[in-house]
């Protein structure tokens, strides 16, 4: 529950970053489009793949602040600050190599997929989407770390 | 070593291309232009516009010898150029490989074979690799046979068989002998590890390349008019798309002049959303509906961040475009400087743009898909904007740097709010958006044929209060706001054609210098192509045909087509090879397909 609880914030302050025009990143649809390559559906498909997403990584953090036998706001934080280092150095320059309709930076003219690749750090979707991404993670952490401690 | 060597017409250029980056090679085999990674990174051979010190990779026959033959193989983006060497030939045929997905090869791979006829043939090859605005030397080593130079996280690799012992910055001579050809491999790689490729699995992938360009061209209607100038132009259009993204460049090139010797030279290796939208209309006219899709995406994708505004360019990856900078110590192509990296104009504000993308949109639904919902939601937001600016000056289609109250951007924009009209008819719309939209689009009609247009010239004109005229002004006939039998019409195509005549089929985009840019410019092609297009959508299919023909023979040797051309001379000017050229050319060729004349 506190794992869809804290999905729900970051998807919520992403959007709300994209709406503001800070970054093209939209997960729901990067997700979706695993699916489906209709993008409307493909929003809607994504979003419980991303809460359940959510909800795996959230389990993470629970052992993690279990192994340090404390939860607070601000380890939360660093986790969601480690997170969204993987997730911007190691998790977004893979997925075009097993994300089916997402181009790699090696497409050539057979290539249908229409998803551009994000690149190293997601700068393909906008130069601020580093910070964004920083800054969805980290609430995604605090939130836990305020939810887990106070259960 | 490469100071002597003049630099070539820019029509003796040839495009080579894998749909990430470009080459231009000349007639005498030098490939002076090539920039790494993609089209807008770093130049590796700059000599175009760099001068001697900005490297160059010539393979040809040495001495210099005359070109007897030259041309794209059939259906493919690979050229061969034959020079007579005494009585003897040698011949270089050389190509980019653009599919290397699921391969084991480096994203760009330049392969260029030499072979002879009639007895050996002395060549040479001249491999001087520069990276960037200062020209840098890389760090060389061999590993192998293969010759390896390092910038940092840059390397490429040169590698032959049989092996010659070729030297960066000097000349290495090699015998040709018939039936041994000599196969040259440049590999580039960027930010990961090289790839080395075996000459003969280097020339086997561009086998299987031609091939591949072979079948995709075999798909175009083979009764269209001048199929083989249209083929040839949309192969160049998906060269100049960037795959990652499906960006169509604008061209491969910055600052080849539109003035030999001045100024007007700038950085055209970005996306202008208007080149996209015309590129969309012509992917769907001869059935490529990937292509038309991809740019499409592409143009929704990259305006994304902006919403509602459209910016007037992107870049590849639908990032702001740098800011314009001259570059210290380039000599500029036949010394026009500066040379400029970057382009200011990325921060106009251009109403036409709108109505480019809209329409593109609506041709798509026209053609019998249904928008998702996001692509409705950006046409809906790109229609609200032209509802509540269009009564602003703009930059206008020609970048124009001061404003203004331009009757073609004006026009653009009855064109954005028409056409979100109509797909509104089939798409969800509120009833208070609608009425807004009809408000304006009839209030701009109302305003243009008020203000814009010149009974005494019987023709739109440039702008509210001018008497010039404009040959952007030849969309008319496209747009429907004046039916194609309306004396406005007519009247305006014919004021065009006879008062901004260059001469023959060309044409002035406005009156030579009336732009407050110091020096004159060429005639612009894409509006010649315009006028053929004008005429046979207003039945005058027989004169579309003429003219088409008459451009027919302003190509270059390759059927390439720059922005410009010198009237006096034929010489091709500006930036080489040129999307918006070839796409308009593509789609006058539809038009005298639909003709009704």
């Amino acid at each position: 529950m506190f794992g869809l609880v804290a999905t729900a914030a970051l998807t919520a302050a992403l959007i709300t970053a994209q709406m503001a025009g800070f970054t093209r990143l939209d997960f729901p649809l990067v997700l979706g489009t695993l699916v489906t390559e209709d993008p409307d559906r493909a929003r809607v498909v994504g979003f419980f793949i991303h809460l359940l997403a959510g909800q795996g990584f959230a389990l993470g953090y629970a052992a993690a602040f279990a192994v340090l036998h404390r939860a607070t706001w601000w380890i939360g934080a660093l986790f969601g600050g480690l997170h969204v280092a993987i997730a911007l150095t190691v998790l977004l320059p893979l997925l075009p190599g097993v994300h089916p309709r997402m181009a790699s930076q090696r497409a050539g003219p057979s290539s249908t997929a229409v998803l551009e690749p994000p690149g190293l750090f997601g700068l393909n979707y906008g130069v601020q989407t580093p910070a964004v991404a920083a800054v969805v993670h980290v609430i995604y952490g605090v939130v836990l770390g305020l939810l887990l401690r106070a259960d | 070593m490469t100071g002597p060597r003049p630099l070539a017409p820019i029509s003796d250029y040839g495009l080579l291309g894998d749909t990430r980056t470009a080459a231009l090679v000349s007639g005498d085999g030098a490939v002076d232009w090539l920039c790494v990674p993609r089209f807008d990174g770093e130049p590796l051979f700059g000599r175009l516009v760099g001068g001697p010190e900005a490297g160059t990779f010539r393979v040809g026959p040495a001495p210099p010898a005359p070109v007897v033959e030259r041309h794209y193989r059939p259906d493919t983006a690979t050229i061969r150029t034959t020079w007579a060497v005494g009585d003897r030939r040698l011949t270089l045929t050389e190509s980019m490989v653009a599919e290397v997905t699921g391969r084991l090869l480096p994203a760009t791979l330049l392969v260029r074979r030499l072979s002879a006829e009639g007895g050996p043939v002395d060549a040479v090859v001249e491999f001087d690799p520069r990276l960037g605005e200062r020209h840098r030397r890389p760090r060389v080593r061999r590993r192998g046979g293969v010759l390896v130079c390092e910038w940092g996280s840059l390397a490429v690799s040169l590698s032959c068989a049989p092996d010659i012992a070729v030297e960066p910055g000097r000349p290495t001579s090699v015998a040709v002998t018939p039936g041994r050809p000599v196969t040259l491999v440049l590999a580039v790689a960027s930010r990961e590890p090289l790839v080395d490729v075996e000459p003969e699995a280097a020339w086997d992938a561009v086998l299987r390349d031609e091939a591949r360009w072979q079948a995709w061209t075999a798909g175009i209607d083979g009764s269209l008019p001048f199929r083989e100038d249209v083929v040839r132009s949309l192969l160049t259009l998906r060269l100049l798309t960037y795959s990652p993204s499906q960006a169509p460049v604008a061209a491969p090139t910055t600052s080849l002049p539109e003035d030999p010797g001045g100024m007007r030279n700038w950085d055209y290796r970005y996306v202008w959303p208007r080149d996209a939208s015309i590129g969309v209309n012509a992917f769907l006219g001869v059935g490529k509906l990937d292509e038309a899709h991809g740019f499409l995406a592409w143009l929704l994708h990259a305006s994304r961040l902006d919403r509602p505004r459209l910016p007037a360019l992107f870049t590849l990856t639908g990032r702001r475009v740098p800011r314009e900078r001259e570059l210290a110590g380039w000599p500029g192509y036949l010394g026009s400087v500066p040379v400029r990296f970057g382009n200011a104009a990325a921060g106009q504000h251009q109403l036409d743009g709108y109505g480019w993308v809209v329409d593109a949109a609506w041709v798509f639904v026209q053609a019998g898909h249904r928008l998702y919902s996001e692509t409705w939601r950006a046409v809906r937001g790109f229609a609200d904007v032209v509802a509540g600016r269009w009564g602003e000056p703009d930059a206008g289609i020609w970048e124009v740097r001061e404003a203004g109250q331009h009757v073609h951007s004006k026009l653009m924009g009855w064109l954005a709010l028409d056409r979100a009209l109509r797909i509104a008819e089939t798409h969800r719309l509120s009833a208070r958006q609608r009425r807004r939209w009809q408000q304006a689009r009839d209030a701009i009609a109302e305003e243009v044929r008020a203000r814009g247009f010149d009974p005494a010239q019987g023709s739109y004109v440039r702008s509210y209060g001018s008497e010039d005229l404009d040959s952007s002004l030849l969309v008319l006939p496209l747009l429907g706001i004046d039916g194609i039998e309306s004396a406005r019409v007519s009247g305006t195509i014919d004021a065009i054609r006879e008062r901004l005549s260059a001469g023959g089929p060309l044409l002035h985009r406005y009156p030579p210098g009336h732009d407050g840019i110091s020096g004159t410019e060429g005639a612009f092609l894409p509006c010649s192509f315009w006028l053929v297009q004008a005429l046979a959508s207003t039945g005058r299919r027989h004169d579309a045909e003429e003219l088409f023909r008459a451009l027919r023979e302003h190509a270059s040797p390759l059927g390439l087509y720059a922005e410009e051309l010198d009237p006096a001379t034929g010489a091709h000017l500006g930036n080489y090879p040129q999307t918006l050229t070839h796409a308009a050319l593509v789609q006058a060729a539809l038009a005298i397909r639909d003709s009704p004349g």
